[in-house]
């Protein structure tokens, strides 16, 4: 049975939004950030309507419903992908996630010429840690390139990178191509030249079931707004042998044992990384997002994403002067249609784009040396989820059309 | 009596742009617009000195105190619509004291029903380089 998906737009108030113009919305950026459905907002404002408490404080009935809600959020999101509790710190993103890896794991375990393994392909997030961290510590950077004809990862120079290479921090599923990467075999590869593999899953969470145990990677990041969760929280997932190597991230509240003017001893497990009031609210409503997201199959859910994007980008070839960076009619790609037009320049686009009521992304993406490998100083990128329409697609390239017409 | 918010040089160009059809039509104005610049900065005078920093689109914008003690603005973006707005700023600014173009406000684009032009986000490519022009303006007084 298919996705119905009227069904699925009704969890989402937004959607019927209009736009000052009179225009209805058609939300193509889900790549920058997804939006949320009802039961999402309702948890958040349950929360603070009837048991607004600080968690892990107090024993009053309010501080114990909000600590439960706060760690049964941390059972559902871990179940979610294919861990235990005890493997999710909480984090305020993908971001903050592998800025947590560069400083309670690298800063511990790496020294001066030791060799950090990135890609062409990272969003800045996992590019600037890793620059000052090198700066800091002295390691060594490798760039993997990409293929710009195909635009995959180059595999065989993957290979000669990771050698002697401590760590290997590679994007799950590019947010300016929709291409997914190898992951299984950069995990397998990695682990066998000895190194750790973090695994930046921001974009690739929302468009396939991660399972963190069966993948053997060593960190995960991920961001719950990217997968219908609210913004201001994410997650890394640390083997536990990956957390017992990592020293103290963020120190004050909660992460301590003990305090005495002389020093401090530090929680063991996540508690150690989690410092001052925890996102309560927001881990609540992540929860209750990856509940609702687990009522689809994802590989159905992909599909349809597929299969709309795949279709939009064949449409886009065809209008005078469009460009399509990235390959969308890969069966494994994202969602994420990435194009520029020959004369019209990509903020003008975007903005006569908006004035068809269609919210799309233009600039670097984040991901300048991308943008470099491309020749490309920016894009516009469409990218679709779960509620979006062949219908929409359609109404989009009819309005590409007529600008591209009226202003080329 | 209320203070003018423009020039009274640009009331028949925010006249024209209020009397558009819709919005398609003024972002084709504005596209009119950016051809005019009176006094255009050539690509090969763009250099990161002169770079309107944080804009989606490149924009460059190099301002000076005239022969006859009055403010000129010379700028170019590859954005139209940036560049559009720059021809209509530099209409407004290029002849007014330093004093007068720093207190100016950025109105007058609002007027022309420019959407999201005075939006606060980082990337407005227009407000960023209307508040380098009043920098400017200031260190030039």
């Amino acid at each position: 049975m298919g996705l119905d998906i009227n069904s699925i737009r009704s969890d989402f108030p937004i959607l019927n939004r209009k736009l000052p113009n009179g225009k209805k919305l058609v939300y193509f950026d889900n790549a920058a950030t997804s939006q949320k459905p009802q039961c999402v907002i309702d948890a958040m404002s349950r929360y603070y309507e009837e048991y607004n408490s600080n968690a892990h404080r107090a024993n009053h009935t309010l501080a114990d419903e909000a600590t439960k809600a706060l760690e049964n959020a941390r059972k559902t999101i871990s179940t979610y992908f294919g861990t235990t509790p005890e493997q999710l710190i909480y984090t305020s993103g993908a971001t903050e996630a592998i800025n947590l890896v560069a400083f309670s794991w690298a800063r511990e375990n790496l020294s001066e010429g030791d060799v950090i393994v990135l890609t062409e392909m990272e969003h800045h997030a996992d590019i600037v840690p890793w620059q000052q961290l090198s700066k800091d510590k002295g390691v060594e950077i490798r760039y993997v390139p990409i293929n710009i004809e195909t635009y995959f990862l180059d595999m065989a120079a993957f290979e000669v990178a990771v050698k002697d290479a401590s760590l290997v921090c590679v994007v799950h599923t590019s947010n300016v191509l929709g291409i997914r990467n190898p992951v299984e075999d950069i995990i397998q590869i990695s682990h066998q030249s000895g190194a750790k593999v973090l695994i930046d899953c921001a974009q690739g969470a929302p468009h396939e079931k991660i399972n963190f145990d069966d993948s053997k990677c060593d960190f995960i990041a991920i961001s719950a707004h990217k997968m219908a969760g609210p913004t201001g929280i994410g997650c890394l997932l640390v083997r536990k042998d990956a957390m017992d190597e990592m020293g103290p991230f963020m120190t004050g509240g909660s992460m301590i044992k003990t305090v005495t003017t002389e020093g401090s001893t530090f929680q063991e497990g996540h508690a150690m990384f989690e410092t001052g009031t925890p996102r309560i609210a927001e881990a609540i409503g992540w929860g209750a997002a990856v509940e609702w997201l687990s009522q689809y199959d994802m590989q159905e859910v992909h599909s349809h994403i597929n299969e709309i994007a795949s279709w939009t980008a064949e449409k886009m070839k065809n209008i005078d002067g469009i460009t399509i960076y990235g390959d969308p009619k890969l069966s494994n790609s994202s969602g994420a249609v990435s194009f520029l037009h020959s004369t019209i320049q990509s903020q003008d686009l975007a903005l006569l784009l908006d004035e068809g009521g269609f919210a799309v992304r233009t600039g670097h993406h984040c991901a300048q040396p991308l943008m470099d490998a491309l020749g490309v100083p920016s894009t516009n990128r469409i990218s679709f989820w779960i509620y979006n329409t062949i219908e929409e697609a359609k109404s989009f390239v009819e309005h590409l059309e007529y600008v591209v017409n009226r202003f080329s | 009596m209320n203070e003018r918010k423009w020039p009274e040089k640009l009331d028949s160009i925010v006249e024209e742009f209020a009397e558009c059809f819709d919005s398609m039509e003024r972002y084709e104005l504005l596209f009119q617009y950016a051809k005019k610049n009176p006094t255009p900065l050539a690509t090969k005078e763009w250099s990161d000195s002169n770079q309107v920093h944080g804009c989606q689109s490149r924009a460059h914008v190099l301002c000076e105190i005239d022969q006859n003690g009055k403010f000129l603005m010379r700028g170019g973006a590859d954005a139209q619509i940036v560049q559009g707005l720059m021809t209509i700023t530099a209409l407004a600014v290029n002849g007014m004291t330093p004093e007068e173009v720093s207190l100016m406000s950025p109105d007058f684009a609002d007027a022309m029903g420019i959407k999201s032009s005075l939006t606060p986000s980082r990337a407005n490519g227009f407000l960023n380089m209307f508040n380098r022009i009043k920098e400017h303006a200031k260190n030039l007084i």
